[in-house]
């Protein structure tokens, strides 16, 4: 076995399938997609080469700009409020005496419904006439807050938010209380020998130890969060007036209901772009810290 | 242990052969034709290389199973059509023993991305459905993906298709598809809210305001409004500029949309804020959807809608409050417009168009045609719209009151536009339809709404 393992023409012959259809299935497209981007083409006929036009005109476009700036605000409520929100429930749920696995498996229960159905879910439950929260607010004599959660421009966003940040917080959670659980318990006992108390065991034993599942956890939560579709799609369409437009959806809008294929396929760029820089950054940041320690 | 491996490698070299040579078998396949008949379009030489080919052995040929396949959108279990192309697939077999039609729907705005991709993918179905107007399918027949089916129409067919119809399938003179059905929009009534709140169905404007009032007075939604998916509005805007622009001016402004900022189009504008104003409309518009808006109305939750006749059967189902209770009629005139209660907006028919690259041309035609007529006829009993097709003699007891109001209506019209989203391009489409939504939220004034509009592209299909 170890023979053949040192081979380097039995490497390349087991690792070829795994390449090529990564090759096929994701780097080739990118590669058309970036290609389709200097066209302008409606996507059926034939198109014409422009070059950079597109990017260029990107550039000064203040619908994309607004997407940008809301995927931006969504990035930034996914590090600072999903992932901390995650910690706590994963630190309390390794912890806690009776039903770990009862809460484990309850918060973990949105990630595994389909974004389409708890975008469905939530529509309901802001629905201005008969949703949910309405009716919560009006039975706590609220009534003046009652309104039309996803149809005005100043709550929509946050609206279409909350369901996204919701669903993924169980998903956060189970990575980093995995991680909790593979810290081995002799440096707990070591930490409470010396006095520590349970504030202290978290942010001075627990949350250190967790450093590598937090890298993964916020690099996975920065790109799902650049990438997000499904929910505001299902929940707002983007609306009212692209408030709640990010650029994946604009992206969509420009190429299957305006007919921009080329200018679609640069947004699709852009944002495999934005990925990759974010991803890089996030890398950096990280080194840099080990390099402190 | 190597020679069955020699085998399989054999083995996936004869089979990877027979795929090439059964995909180029195309290509050769139309060589022959270029030369017989050079001043064909393009379109067509595939499919009439392959027409002398069955000829040769007709009783073989007619005896070849077939299968077709079809693409729509007619999903809803309230769309009457939905029940007459599942039908059609096992009547047409009884008919037709060696045709099989597998058909398969998606609803409206997903169907629209399906069926973009899978003609960009080469993956399009025999068959596929196209919304009316032209702007949709245009891009379609551009990039050759459609087929021009004169060379296949029998005389008997385009004999039954009322006359004028077939202009709509017509593009640079060749005939594409054949009607169905057509849709009128009216505005829709619950006459027991209009009772309750001592409010009269309008005939002008004034008693449009008038009647809004009256509800909202008592208790009701004056106008349910669907604006999440932004069509509904649209609709709003092209009949009210309709009645103060008049059709004719409409038309005009297509040709060249600088004239769409001019009086008759800021007043439009002007009229729909007034509505907004009169608080017309229910407190959710922006996050209510088409189908909420339709179940909502059904359900009795507002007192009006302006919406084509293909929401009958919905209206009037057994489980709808409304049943029974709802009238149509047009829109109200209003005083000072150059528009008259006799235009219409509407009026064009959806249709079935055939796939260039479809293996069995005639056959698909055939089956168009009975789809097509199936579908003026049926379609028309059950309410899902006004005949393209001569129905002398067709059986008309199951027409409910209000499809026999709104078929009424269609007889009265003098003109009629198609919805704009139909006539004007895909992108400029989006661009009107987000600027009605911005002048129903007050975020524009009429003159910013007409002075976007005379931006856009002049299109060709009014």
């Amino acid at each position: 076995m170890k023979k053949i393992l040192s081979n380097k023409k039995a490497i390349t012959l087991f690792v070829c399938p795994t390449i090529l259809i990564m090759l096929v299935i994701v780097v080739v497209p990118i590669f058309i997609s970036a290609y389709y981007s200097m066209l302008d083409w409606d996507g059926l006929g034939k198109g014409t080469f422009v070059g950079l036009r597109n990017y260029m005109e990107l550039a000064g476009d203040e619908r994309f700009v607004n997407s940008i700036k809301n995927s931006l605000l969504y990035v930034f409520f996914s590090l600072f409020i999903q992932l901390p929100i995650s910690l706590l429930l994963a630190i309390v749920v390794a912890n806690v005496k009776r039903g770990e696995k009862f809460y484990r498996t309850t918060y973990f229960i949105p990630v595994i419904i389909s974004g389409v159905v708890i975008g469905q879910l939530w529509q309901k439950i802001y629905n201005g006439d008969y949703g949910l929260l309405n009716a919560l607010l009006g039975s706590l004599h609220l009534e003046h807050l009652q309104q039309d959660w996803l149809g005005q421009e100043s709550t929509a966003l946050i609206a279409a938010f909350i369901p996204n940040l919701w669903q993924y917080v169980g998903y956060h959670m189970l990575i980093m209380y995995a991680g909790i659980k593979s810290i081995s318990p002799e440096i707990y006992e070591a930490a409470t020998i010396d006095g520590a108390n349970s504030r202290q065991i978290a942010f001075k034993v627990t949350i250190p130890l967790l450093k590598p599942v937090l890298e993964v956890c916020v690099t996975f939560s920065l790109i799902g969060a650049l990438k997000i579709f499904d929910l505001i799609y299902v929940l707002t369409g983007g609306g009212p007036f692209f408030t709640t437009e990010v650029p994946t959806i604009y992206m969509y809008k420009t190429i299957f209901d305006s007919f921009h294929y080329g200018y679609g396929s640069a947004i699709s760029i852009f944002i495999i772009l934005e990925c990759f820089v974010f991803t890089m950054l996030l890398k950096l940041f990280f080194r840099n810290k080990e390099e402190q320690v | 242990m190597k020679n069955r491996m020699k085998k399989l490698v054999v083995l996936l070299a004869a089979t990877s052969m027979v795929v090439q040579l059964a995909g180029c078998g195309g290509g050769t396949g139309s060589a022959p034709a270029d030369e017989a008949k050079a001043d064909t379009p393009a379109a067509t030489q595939e499919t009439e290389a392959e027409a002398p080919a069955k000829a040769d052995d007709t009783a073989a040929a007619s005896e070849e199973e077939i299968t077709i396949t079809i693409w729509h959108q007619s999903v809803a279990d309230t769309d009457p059509v939905k029940k007459i192309i599942e039908e059609s697939v096992t009547e047409y077999h009884e008919l037709h023993p060696n045709v099989t039609i597998e058909q398969d729907g998606v609803t409206g705005e997903q169907y629209k991305t399906k069926i973009k991709t899978a003609f960009a993918a080469g993956e399009a179905p025999d068959i596929s459905y196209m919304f009316s107007g032209g702007s949709f399918v245009k891009p379609y027949i551009d990039a050759g993906y459609l087929l021009p089916i004169d060379d296949y129409l029998s005389p008997d067919t385009k004999s039954k298709v009322l006359p004028g119809t077939l202009d709509g399938c017509t593009f640079d003179g060749k005939v594409y598809t054949l009607p169905t059905i057509t849709f009128l929009a009216n505005l829709y009534c619950n006459t027991e809210m209009f009772d309750a709140a001592g409010a009269k169905i309008p005939t002008n404007w004034d008693e449009l305001l008038d009647a809004v009032e009256k509800l909202n007075a008592a208790g009701y939604t004056p106008i349910l409004m669907g604006e999440k998916d932004r069509w509904p509005g649209m609709y709003w805007y092209d009949i009210i500029s309709a009645r103060t622009a008049s059709n004719a001016a409409i038309m005009e402004a297509f040709g060249d949309p600088a004239k769409f900022n001019s009086e008759g189009f800021i007043m439009g504008a002007q009229k729909l804020q007034e509505l907004v104003k009169a608080n017309a409309f229910n407190d959710n518009m922006m996050s209510m959807s088409y189908d909420e808006m339709i179940e909502g109305f059904a359900a009795g939750q507002g007192a009006m809608v302006f919406q084509a006749n293909w929401v009958h059967p919905a209206f009037q189902a057994d489980t709808a409050a409304t049943k029974g209770k709802v009238t149509c009629v047009p829109f109200p005139v209003i005083a000072d417009g150059a528009g008259s209660i006799t235009e219409f907006s509407g009026g064009s028919s959806d249709g079935y168009y055939i796939n260039a690259n479809c293996e069995h041309p005639k056959e698909a035609v055939e089956y168009l045609e009975y789809l097509s007529e199936k579908i003026g006829i049926v379609g028309y009993q059950q309410g899902a719209g006004l005949p393209c097709w001569d129905t002398t003699g067709v059986d008309t007891s199951s027409l409910t009151p209000l499809d026999t109001e709104s078929a009424a209506l269609m007889e009265t019209g003098t003109s009629y536009i198609s919805w704009w989203d139909n006539i004007l391009s895909a992108e400029d489409s989006e661009t009107y339809k987000d600027l009605v939504a911005q002048v129903m939220a007050l975020k524009i004034t009429p003159e910013e709404f007409a002075e976007q509009m005379s931006k856009l592209q002049p299109s060709e299909f009014y």
